[in-house]
């Protein structure tokens, strides 16, 4: 099979459906996160997402939804400290954060038998990605282009300023949680594809590549998500031709693009819009 | 009315009274609980053992949202990245979001009362610039001019001349008038700044350890502050 041929194979399309899918939900997310200030809060969710996946493996539960129970947990907690505002989440995002992991760790070393199914949700796979999976990733999608097309006023609004929001009689509390909880779908759609480390990655560098180039939030969600899909198909491309691990290739395209954009960046050197 | 940040009380003992159409000053010095007396009519701090009523609606609950949009709130010092991607015409625009009304579009009316208020405020010219990018005096613009665009039965201004130099004080003071005196606008300007204050207002409350000592005629705030410190 030449690498012409590889193209026309169905796990490939497949896998290239699942990088745009995931790209989408998780650039999106990305730039609300970015702009809001809760990339930290962002990282916790991704890992407690990961801790719940083996939780589920453990005890025979889809991952999938344990992974989504972990996300929504970790929302639960961090949410209303953040939401507060009056103390430093930093103790408790790091608290999180770090149970999160060890806890992974321990369920990984008390799963019987080979690792590997285990190990898939640390790295990811898009080259194994389910029907299943890919069907849920295709709602969590579509379902968060929607609900950012539909409240993008509002998201605008709670974006530039929350108490001010709030102040002018705008649900900013509900799209602060709304916000949290897609991120969480979002994270654990996309964890076998891109595994537990890496997923972060597909949520913060394309929205902080876009994040350099404009100034304008719509042209920064399109821009984003189109940083997400390109990063993830030549990374897809690039792990296919030259056997490498998909997830990590996809992360260090999309990083190197940041790179190139910061370098670029209007804002770096303080110019116009 | 009392309000508690935990158990400690920031404001205690409150009552005030505020005519229709009255343009009244706040005085206190830092820490005094104006910008939480502001709060609490927002409904953003809850109130114990008393309540606040705007035009007889109680601030809490259900009557909240509706309330809110009917109030113009210009706060103190944002603070905002110079990277964060919003532009002043966004700003202004955000001030009618609420009374558009989720999933609704902003009609040529609300684009054409934020062209209206950014003109009033003479910063019509700015209204592509990024919000980040301006200066104190022409962001304090830019807030007002959102207020305003919402065309508000109440304005609550928290400590406007902070961080803006003394020209641009006195441009305020002229804008604030104008905007006041047109529609008979109830106004609420919170300051440290007794001057300014002495300057604008009618009336002055005076505020100290989260207490109202008073109120005074705009024109003996002076006296009074010179009298306090000797
Ligand atoms: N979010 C908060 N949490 C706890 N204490 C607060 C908070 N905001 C203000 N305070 C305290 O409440 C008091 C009144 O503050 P504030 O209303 O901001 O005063 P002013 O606006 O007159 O300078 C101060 O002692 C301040 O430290
Ligand atoms: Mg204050």
């Amino acid at each position: 099979m030449t690498w012409v041929d590889i193209w026309k194979e169905e796990f490939m399309l497949r896998a290239m459906l699942a990088t745009a899918l995931s790209g989408v939900a998780c650039s999106l997310v990305g730039v609300l996160v970015v702009t809001m200030r809760l990339s930290f809060i962002g990282v916790c969710i991704s890992h407690a997402a990961f801790a719940g996946a083996l939780v589920g493996l453990h005890f025979g539960i889809s991952p999938l939804s344990s992974a989504l129970v972990g996300s929504l947990l970790a929302v639960g907690v961090l949410g209303p400290l953040a939401d507060r505002g009056n103390l430093s989440p930093d103790t408790a995002i790091g608290v999180v954060f770090s149970a999160s992991i060890a806890l992974a760790f321990l369920l990984l070393a008390l799963l019987p038998g080979p690792k590997s199914e285990a190990l898939s949700w640390l790295w990811g796979n898009v080259l194994t990605v389910t029907s299943d999976n890919l069907r849920v990733l295709g709602y969590v999608a579509g379902g968060i282009v929607m609900l950012t097309a539909l409240f993008f006023k509002e998201i605008q609004a709670v974006i530039f300023h929350r108490e001010l929001a709030s102040a002018s009689g705008l649900p900013a509390t509900a799209i602060f949680y709304g916000v949290l909880v897609c991120s969480g779908a979002a994270i654990t759609a996309s964890l076998s594809a891109i595994g537990g480390l890496l997923v972060f990655s597909m949520v913060i560098n394309p929205a902080a590549t876009a994040y350099q180039l404009t100034y304008n939030l719509r042209n920064l969600f399109v821009l984003s998500a189109v940083f997400a899909v390109m990063a993830g198909w030549i990374g897809l491309a690039l792990s296919v031709l030259f056997n490498l691990p998909s997830g990590a290739m996809i992360v260090l395209i999309s990083t190197a693009g940041l790179l190139i954009a910061i370098t670029l960046s209007p804002k770096r050197t303080g110019g116009k819009s | 009315m009392w309000v508690f940040y935990g158990k400690t009380p920031a404001l205690r003992n409150i009552s005030l009274r505020v005519r229709q159409g009255e343009l009244l000053g706040l005085f206190g010095h830092n820490g005094a609980g104006k910008s939480t007396l502001i709060r609490a009519i927002l409904g953003l701090v809850p109130v114990r053992q008393g309540q606040i009523l705007v035009n007889g609606v109680p601030c809490t609950g259900s009557y909240l949202p509706q309330l809110r949009q009917q109030i113009g709130y210009v706060p103190q010092m944002l603070n905002i990245d110079p990277r964060t991607p919003v532009r002043a015409w966004d700003v202004v625009m955000m001030g009618q979001y609420a009374r558009i009304g989720l999933l609704r579009f902003p009609s040529r009316t609300h684009h054409q009362a934020a062209a209206d208020a950014l003109q009033k405020m003479g910063v019509l010219h700015l209204a592509h610039k990024p919000f980040g990018h301006l200066s104190g005096g022409e962001q304090q613009r830019v807030l007002l001019a959102r207020a305003l665009a919402s065309a508000p039965h109440l304005l609550l201004m928290d400590e406007p001349t902070s961080s803006v130099d003394w020209q641009f004080v006195r441009d305020l003071t002229s804008l604030i008038r104008q905007v006041h005196q047109a529609s008979n606008l109830t106004t609420i300007v919170v300051s440290h700044d007794a001057p300014f204050l002495a300057q604008l207002c009618d009336r002055v409350v005076l505020m100290e350890g989260g207490s109202i000592l008073g109120d005074l005629q705009a024109r003996d705030l002076l006296t009074y502050i010179g009298r306090e410190l000797t």
